[in-house]
């Protein structure tokens, strides 16, 4: 925020505190270590073009499914229910492609928004933790899909007509990056152009401190989890393109804790008051590139929830770094 | 009218004693409905205690966990790692696999205790990990592929029926003897005392001199336990293992957990609890089979059962703050 | 005089709950360009005329005159900015992670947003100029926490101040002249930083007023140009310090009032220095020190001893007594008790174990209130209320922690229908008895205490003095903080003056109550 208000005065604070943050981020060095390492043992491999096109359609899924969540990260809650809105919404998509034609793919923005405002409200009025909320309802709308694949007898819920958003316009650029561009552009927005990011940070940080300030903490925790809900679903259409015109029909739990990993790695503490969504891209990218190369070693796929977890575990000991003494329960 | 408002309280205040006793009673008349042979015939009583004995145990080990304000994801992946180290190791070092399954657990246990207790790591997320890295362990040892375990000395320890005609099998005294011990620990020692101090006033139990990072680890441990065992007898019920194991499993046990009355967030609610909650849940989803209801849609129902109920019994009085 | 004022108000009386007087027919005014002080003890109603002031209670009567006009009490505080009041809060009201011109603007970007878009230009040009003309030199990029507290406190009060000009038309200071209430804004402050925060709060009288809520004498004599004294929801003294100064211990004894607990002096004896000698020494601490909270910190305790550590708030008290129990770690220095030395690091079950007990009148804090007063009893006083089977198990036997529970209950005249009573269903008093209780019971070698008897009612009080004389008699030491002078001179025998985190001077109990005039 304060790069774009400092254009005018001297580019070289800009320079300054954005190596600055650079520096600060974990996530930065880890992406860097990794590219380096990674080129030393297969440059020919990690290189190569389809290779860096993998990483490219990696990160954007990883990205797709942390970017809205880390509003809710950033109040110190926790949202998981992206696969819910990815799986459910592409249900959806599919449920209505006859009736509503090439239009139905925006029911992915609105159905998030619908699940994000629901989780929002419902979190505040009843005090739930909002992990097991949306822990709980993405698991009600991941079998969902799959009844309503059982009950269609079909195998995946493709939508054929929208293949042409797989592919690539432009060479070398899936057409999944340039669909998921809005979302990165309009998160980056909402954190740092509208008071709705100043205002989720004031919560993580002190919510008493916020509410005294005259903020209605219970409004904007509701929009935060909206924000989240529509973000996903926007972005939803970016994967929706990924795999091909579909959405995944079984509930896979790699898939949940990727955005949860990119979120932590990003530099976002699971506690709140600072962080958002440009370093979780970061975390995103370091997420993506540590997989690619897991893949280059050549290790059985199946083997791969060790590495998650061990990930994971990393993960949230580097982001505990300044947490030590804090009791949580 | 003072009578009337007594009766009230004391409905208020046993709301969460009542609820699952009807829901209870209630199943089994529907389920009777449904099935005149629902616990009429001896086979149908012992695989109901067969669905229930192991889940049981988990259950108890998950409820220590919300007892104290946290939660653990990851029983049913060291349930599963347990099974699967049984599965493959048994043939090899005999029963010197059960100390070897359960120290594996607990080390897991440790590892979540100590990330929340010494790095104020919240256990939501450390235990999803953990339960990332059990699952994957067990994938690596047994390559994913089913193991049989007919060895008749190890089957043994489950379903050797007491007495031999017309008992029960020994899994049920397994799971009732440790729901016994989990209900004496809870309720009547000083360490139980700690766990509910903990999960009630997590401040004032560290004012109040508890060592509330060596609690919060072995309650952890504890629950890593009881997966363990749970996984132990399951392997030898079903005379095997497979990587299908505790995959489903996650949210019917929290549902069964906060079904039996125990709210999550922490200090009420209890251990002796969660057996109706077992029942409860372990009886839907055999009614529900019953019918022919797949498992997808069970699960939806779990899901929904999880909210409603966690959302009933949280205390709202004494949460100012709730992430 | 009261014409030239541009806030006032005239009989607030206030009750709450039908029962306790909080404020009774209280007046007082602001005039343009200056700082008035509110003092008194806990509970007299400085915090309940505030609350009134900026919209949070409704007063039961009274009349509000601003600018000489008669106007409706504010019913919320954006009524109140638009009076011209604003608060800043004692602590809580800081937001760590927010950047400076982000938490100056915070609740206020209404007026700076562009179709949903943040005009930063315009907020950040605001920020720098406001800051600028008000005297605070600090980095408007730099996050809050960086800050130095005072400096922190200083953009609160920039905050409040430009949000009354916000609410007024501008960023200006043309007009409007804010008042900002200052709830206890020195409690957290070192006293250089103390220092720093009224230099420039004398350079932003000269557009501002100031209502300064405290207890710290000293502060109040230097810097205010008025005090109003209460005491017990009324109004005992005004001074206008340019005509006439009362001395620091006259404004002391308005504050207190006349009333004492003499008998309770008669009643004990207190230790003398070479009496004292004599005793052993259970607990002695050496060259203890945290940066920034205290330094060099030495003093032995005896057995059955009281110290009572006095001196302003913040001025580190409470953080050596926090140290201590192991709740705060010190940076250096050694903790020896009965001999054996102390882990630094060490969490307070370890001290529990090494003798040493806690209690502070935070009772949200230390009780379970939704647990009976039985287990809120038996928590700390575990090994006398189980029984072993075996060696390695332990269980609780429930009829010996009943009977415990009702002994305490009636030693300590805890009035409750049983002891299966869940906590939160009494009165603060009796909460308050049940924490000694506990602890009588226990009868630790040394007991902490912090702000024992805060917010309970005058009963209540001596009851629990009297248990603690009692313990104390018994050969419990104890070490005492707290904010009322008269309970140092009833439970201390030594009386240990800290200022700034350093220790001072030792007074005997006899010597305190001299200086004390009590």
């Amino acid at each position: 925020m304060k790069n774009e208000s400092r254009k005018k005065s001297t580019a070289l604070p800009i320079l300054f505190s954005t190596a600055r943050m650079l520096m600060r981020t974990p996530a930065f060095w880890l992406i860097i270590g990794l590219a380096v390492l990674f080129t030393a043992l297969y440059s020919g491999s990690f290189l190569s073009s389809t290779n860096l096109e993998n990483i490219l359609k990696g990160f954007v899924v990883t990205s797709m499914l942390s970017v809205g969540p880390t509003f809710v990260v950033l109040m110190g809650s926790l949202d998981v229910s992206y696969i819910g809105i990815w799986m459910f919404g592409g249900a959806l998509v599919w449920l209505l492609f006859p009736y509503l034609g090439m239009v139905s793919i925006f029911v992915y923005p609105i159905f998030g928004l619908a699940i994000g405002l629901v989780n929002g409200i419902v979190h505040v009025k009843t005090k739930i933790p909002s992990f097991i909320l949306t822990i709980a309802i993405t698991a009600v709308f991941a079998y969902l899909t799959t009844v309503i694949r059982n009950i269609y007898g079909v195998l995946t819920l493709a939508v054929p007509e929208y293949r042409f958003l797989a592919g690539s316009v432009i060479p070398y650029l899936p057409n999944t990056f340039l669909l998921a561009l809005p979302v990165l552009a309009l998160s980056i927005f909402f954190m740092n152009f509208t008071k709705l990011g100043t205002y989720l940070c004031a919560i993580g940080s002190n919510e008493e401190g916020a509410e005294l300030a005259g903020i209605n903490v219970k409004k904007y925790k509701v929009l935060g989890f909206s924000v989240s809900g529509f973000l996903t679903g926007l972005g939803s259409i970016a994967l929706f393109s990924y795999l091909g015109a579909r959405a995944p029909v079984t509930l896979d739990l790699n898939e949940m804790v990727r955005g949860l990993a990119a979120i932590v790695l990003g530099g976002t503490p699971l506690v709140g008051g600072v962080g958002g969504p440009h370093r979780t891209l970061f975390g995103a990218l370091a997420y993506t590139l540590i997989f690619n190369g897991l893949f280059l070693t050549g290790i059985d796929p199946n083997q791969f929830k060790l590495y998650i977890g061990l990930t994971l575990w990393g993960a949230v000991l580097i982001a505990s770094r300044r947490l030590k003494g804090v009791l949580i329960a | 009218m003072a009578r009337a408002r007594i009766r009230r309280e004391w409905l208020q205040k046993n709301l969460t004693t009542i609820t699952p006793i009807t829901a209870a009673i209630v199943l089994m008349i529907a389920l009777r409905a449904l099935n005149p042979f629902f616990l009429a015939t001896y086979e149908s009583v012992v695989t109901l205690i067969y669905g229930m004995s192991w889940f049981l145990i988990a259950a108890c080990g998950l409820t220590f966990v919300i007892l104290m304000g946290s939660f653990d994801f990851s029983i049913p992946s060291v349930l599963k790692l347990s099974a699967m180290l049984c599965g493959v190791f048994y043939p090899q070092v005999g029963f010197a696999v059960i100390p070897l399954a359960i120290m594996v657990s607990l080390l897991f246990g440790f590892i979540n205790g100590v990330l929340l207790a010494k790095f104020s790591i919240p256990s939501f997320m450390t235990t999803l990990a953990t339960s990332f890295v059990a699952e994957g362990l067990a994938q690596i040892i047994s390559g994913g592929y089913t193991r049989i375990l007919s060895d008749p000395s190890f089957t043994a320890i489950s379903i050797t029926f007491i007495p031999a005609k017309f008992g029960l099998p020994s899994i049920f005294y397994w799971a009732i003897a440790l729901w016994a011990v989990g209900i004496i620990v809870t309720l009547i020692t000083p360490f139980g005392r700690a766990v509910y101090g903990i999960g009630g006033n997590l401040t004032g139990a560290r004012l109040a001199g508890i060592n509330i990072t060596k609690v919060r680890i072995l309650v952890f441990m504890l629950s890593a336990f009881f997966a363990s065992i749970a996984g132990i007898l399951y392997a030898a019920q079903i005379q095997g293992a497979h990587m299908q194991i505790g995959v489903l499993d996650t949210i019917p046990l929290f549902a069964s957990v906060v079904v039996g009355g125990t709210a999550l967030s922490g200090g009420t609610g209890g251990i002796h609890r969660t057996l109706l909650g077992v029942i409860i849940i372990r009886w839907l989803d055999s009614g529900m089979s019953m019918i022919g209801v797949d498992y997808n849609v069970r699960m939806i129902v779990f899901g929904a059962i999880a909210i409603i109920m966690t959302i009933a019994t949280i205390d709202r009085r004494r949460i100012k703050i709730m992430k | 005089m009261f014409n030239s004022s541009i806030l006032e108000v005239r009989n607030v009386s206030k009750t709450f709950n039908g029962v306790v007087k909080a404020l009774d027919g209280v007046s007082m005014a602001v005039k343009e360009n200056e700082i008035v002080s509110v003092v008194g003890e806990n509970g007299a109603g400085k915090s309940t005329l505030m609350k009134i002031l900026v919209g949070i209670y409704p007063p039961d009567a009274g009349e509000l005159y601003h600018k000489g006009a008669k106007v409706p009490f504010p019913r919320n505080p954006m009524e109140a900015l638009k009076r011209g009041i604003s608060i800043v809060y004692q602590e809580k009201g800081i937001i760590p992670h927010l950047k400076v011109y982000q938490f100056l603007f915070l609740g206020l970007e209404e007026k700076f947003t562009r179709l949903g878009r943040l005009q930063l230009e315009r907020i950040l040009g605001i920020a720098k100029t406001v800051l600028d003309e008000l005297g605070v030199k600090c980095d408007i990029t730099s996050y809050m926490y960086e800050l130095p507290l005072s400096m922190q406190k200083m953009v609160e009060i920039v905050r409040a101040i430009l949000s009354i000009r916000l609410e007024h038309g501008g960023a200006e200071s043309d007009g409007v002249n804010p008042i900002i209430i200052l709830d206890e804004p020195t409690a957290p402050l070192s006293r250089e930083e103390r220092d720093e925060l009224f230099s420039h709060l004398l350079e932003m009288k000269k557009t501002s007023s100031f209502i300064f809520v405290s207890h710290i004498i000293p502060e109040v004599m230097e810097f205010s140009e008025r005090i109003y004294v209460l005491r017990d929801g009324k109004l005992v003294a005004h001074h206008d310090l340019s005509r006439e100064k009362p001395t620091e211990e006259e404004l002391f004894k308005e504050i207190v009032g006349r009333e004492s607990h003499r008998y309770l002096w008669a009643k004990y004896i207190y230790g003398k220095p070479e009496e004292l000698k004599g005793r052993p020494i259970i607990l002695s601490v050496k060259n203890l020190s945290k940066k920034g909270y205290y330094q060099d910190v030495s003093f032995d305790l005896h057995k059955g001893e009281c110290i009572g550590l006095f001196g302003p708030a913040g001025s580190g008290k409470s953080e050596i007594a926090r140290t201590i129990y192991g709740i705060l770690a010190p940076d250096s220095g050694m903790i020896i008790t009965n001999g054996k030395k102390v882990g630094l690091k060490d969490e307070p079950h370890r001290r529990l174990k090494m003798g040493i007990g806690y209690f502070s009148g935070e009772t949200g804090k230390e009780l379970f209130l939704y647990w009976p007063i039985r287990k809120n009893i038996s928590l700390v006083n575990m090994e006398k209320v189980v029984k072993k089977p075996i060696k390695i198990a332990a269980i609780i036997n429930f009829k010996a922690e009943r009977s415990l529970a009702e002994k305490v209950m009636k030693e300590m005249r805890i009035r409750a229908p049983s002891v299966e009573t869940e906590c939160y269903s009494l009165s603060g008093g009796n909460k308050q008895k049940i924490s000694v209780g506990k602890w009588l019971e226990r009868s630790p070698n040394i007991l902490v205490l912090l702000d024992p008897t805060i917010g309970i009612d005058v009963g209540s009080r001596e009851e629990i003095y009297e248990a603690l004389l009692e313990m104390k008699k018994g050969g419990i030491s104890m070490i005492l903080v707290s904010d009322d002078p008269k309970e140092y001179a009833i439970l201390c025998d030594r009386i240990i003056l800290v200022k700034d985190g350093k220790l001072k001077k030792i007074y005997t109990n006899d010597e305190f109550r001299k200086v004390m005039q009590l």
